[in-house]
C-alpha cells in the first residue's frame, strides 16, 4: 500500500469538504490545513476556493498559507493542484472583487468572459461541459480527447503561455479548462463534482 | 456546449425520507435503509445532480437536514442542492458549509423576496434554484406554495413575471397534479413561461420512466429533468435510463460508471 499524503489549503474561501469526500472514495484521507507550518509536511496539496480572486488572495496573505504555498512548491516533488478560484489565484493577476496580484506560479491572468466572447451565452457559466486535452498523461491519463466536468464560474483564464499539457473548453471562447506545467496544476472545473471523470483526475493527481 | 441534465430529488421530512404523490408524502426509510437497499451512492452515478428538500410539515430541524446533507456529499460527487425551508441568509450559509453547491427556495419568493438578493450577494445569482408548485386550474396554472398547502394570488405566468427580475439562477416547475403519479411530466405549464425569461429551466412532477424523461428532455424550454420516484428507478433504473438517453443522442454529460466503481478504495488496496 502507498502511503499518500494530502494537505487541502484551508483559507475560508468555500467548499473543502466535497474534495475531502472525494479523496476519502479513493481511499485516502486528506488533511485541512489552516496553519502554514503544517504544509511542508505534504507532498499532494490542494488549494480549493469559491468566492472572489480579491478576497482569496487577501486571505492567502493574511494567513501566511500563500508564502507557505510558494515555499513548498520550490521542492519539484511537490505537487500543487489548485481548483476553480483556487487555479485563478495561481496566475499573476486577476480582476474579479478589485484589480490583485496573484500567486504567479503561472504566468497568466484571469479575468471576466466578455460581452463578445459570450454572444448568447449566459454567465456563470453553470453546468458539466466538455473538455479537450492536447495530451492524455499525467494528470490527463485515461481522459480519452474529450472529457465532461462540471463548471461554475464567471471568470476564466486564456491559454496564453501553458506550453505543457493542458484541457480547453469552449464556451464563446476557448478558455483554459485545465493544466500541468511542472508541478502545479488547475482546474477550471470541479473533478470533486465531476462524477468519474473528476475521480480520474483526482486518482492522476495522486500518481504524479 | 452545455450538457442538459438529469437530476433525482430526495424528499426528506423528520430524519426520514419520503416518496410523495400529489404532495402528500409516505415514508420510504432513513438514510441507512436509502443506501443499504438503494445503493444510494451507486445510483447517483447516473445522475447529473442531486436535491434534497425538507420537506418536513411541521417546523423543519436545520442540524440534523444539514446533517443529511453532509451525509449525501460524502456519497455523491455530483453538484448538489438544498432547500425546504430556507428563510434567511444564515440557513442558506448553513446548507452551504454542510457541502450543498445550490440553495432551493421556495416561499421566500413571496414572503421575504429581499432575503434572496442578500443570498445572491453573499454567494452569487448561480447558487439560487427558485423551485416554484403549480396547480391546474380551469384555464391556467396557479402557484402553491408552503409545501403545496397555500395558494399564491398570482397566475403562474403573473408569478414568473414578477420573479423574472430576482436574482435567482434557476427555476425548479413542479407539478402538484403529476408529482408521484408517473404519468409523465405536464409539458403544458412550459407554454406559461414568458418569451424574456433566460434562467435555466428544471422541470419536475410525474416522471415514471425513461421516456417521460425524454420527452422532458426534448423540450427546447427544458434544460433539466428531475425525478423524485426512488421506486420507478430503482435497482439499475436510473443508469439504463441514462444510457437509453445518451444512445438516443441527448446532449448529456457522459463517464463510465464501471470505472467510478473501480476507483473506489483504490490506494487501500
Amino acid at each position: 500500500m502507498i502511503k499518500k499524503s494530502i494537505a487541502v489549503v484551508d483559507y475560508g474561501m468555500g467548499n473543502v469538504w466535497s474534495v475531502i469526500s472525494a479523496f476519502k472514495y479513493l481511499g485516502v484521507d486528506a488533511q485541512l490545513i489552516s496553519d502554514p507550518k503544517d504544509l511542508h509536511n505534504y507532498k499532494h496539496i490542494i488549494l480549493p476556493g469559491v468566492g472572489s480572486f480579491g478576497r482569496g488572495m487577501l486571505a492567502l496573505r493574511n494567513s501566511g498559507l500563500g508564502d507557505a504555498i510558494l515555499n513548498v512548491v520550490e521542492n519539484k516533488d511537490t505537487k500543487l493542484l489548485g481548483i476553480c478560484l483556487g487555479m485563478h489565484l495561481l496566475g499573476t493577476h486577476g480582476t474579479e472583487g478589485g484589480d490583485s496580484q496573484g500567486l504567479g506560479l503561472i504566468d497568466n491572468k484571469v479575468e471576466k468572459f466578455t460581452t463578445s466572447e459570450l454572444g448568447k451565452n449566459k454567465i456563470p457559466h453553470v453546468g458539466f461541459n466538455s473538455v479537450g486535452f492536447n495530451e492524455p498523461k499525467g494528470l490527463f491519463k485515461n481522459m480519452g480527447k474529450v472529457s465532461d466536468f462540471y463548471f461554475t464560474h464567471s471568470y476564466r483564464m486564456l491559454n496564453t503561455n501553458v506550453q505543457e499539457r493542458f484541457g480547453e473548453c469552449y464556451y464563446g471562447i476557448n478558455f483554459l479548462a485545465a493544466f500541468e506545467q511542472g508541478n502545479i496544476c488547475g482546474t477550471q472545473f470541479h473533478p470533486e463534482k465531476s462524477q468519474t471523470n473528476g475521480l480520474i483526475l483526482l486518482k492522476n493527481f495522486l500518481d504524479l | 456546449m452545455l450538457k442538459k441534465r438529469v437530476i433525482f430529488t430526495l424528499l426528506y421530512a423528520d430524519k426520514e425520507f419520503m416518496l410523495s404523490r400529489n404532495f402528500r408524502l409516505q415514508k420510504v426509510g432513513n438514510l441507512k435503509w436509502l443506501q443499504k437497499n438503494y445503493n444510494f451512492s451507486q445510483i447517483a452515478f447516473s445522475i447529473d445532480e442531486l436535491i434534497i428538500l425538507d420537506v418536513s410539515r411541521e417546523k423543519n430541524n436545520q442540524d440534523e437536514f444539514c446533517e443529511h446533507v453532509r451525509s449525501l456529499t460524502e456519497m455523491c460527487f455530483i453538484p448538489i442542492g438544498a432547500g425546504g425551508g430556507v428563510r434567511d441568509v444564515e440557513y442558506a450559509r448553513k446548507l452551504l458549509h454542510a457541502g450543498a453547491d445550490k440553495i432551493v427556495i421556495n416561499s421566500l419568493a413571496s414572503t421575504k423576496p429581499s432575503s434572496i438578493n442578500d443570498i445572491a450577494s453573499d454567494f452569487g445569482q448561480q447558487s439560487i434554484v427558485l423551485s416554484i408548485d403549480v396547480k391546474r386550474s380551469k384555464n391556467d396554472y396557479e402557484v402553491w406554495t408552503e409545501n403545496g398547502s397555500k395558494r399564491h394570488h398570482y397566475s403562474l405566468k403573473k408569478y414568473l413575471d414578477v420573479i423574472s427580475d430576482f436574482h435567482i439562477g434557476e427555476l425548479y416547475l413542479n407539478s402538484i397534479d403529476n408529482d408521484g403519479t408517473g404519468q409523465g411530466y405536464d409539458h403544458q405549464l412550459l407554454e406559461h413561461i414568458p418569451d424574456g425569461l433566460t434562467m435555466p429551466i428544471i422541470l419536475a412532477g410525474g416522471a415514471g420512466k425513461h421516456e417521460h424523461l425524454a420527452e422532458g428532455l426534448n423540450n427546447q424550454k427544458v434544460d433539466a429533468v428531475a425525478t423524485a420516484h426512488l421506486f420507478n428507478f430503482v435497482g439499475d433504473g436510473l443508469e439504463k435510463a441514462r444510457h437509453n438517453l445518451i444512445q438516443k443522442g441527448f446532449n448529456l454529460a457522459t463517464w463510465d460508471i464501471k470505472t467510478a466503481h473501480l476507483l473506489h478504495n483504490t490506494f487501500t488496496r
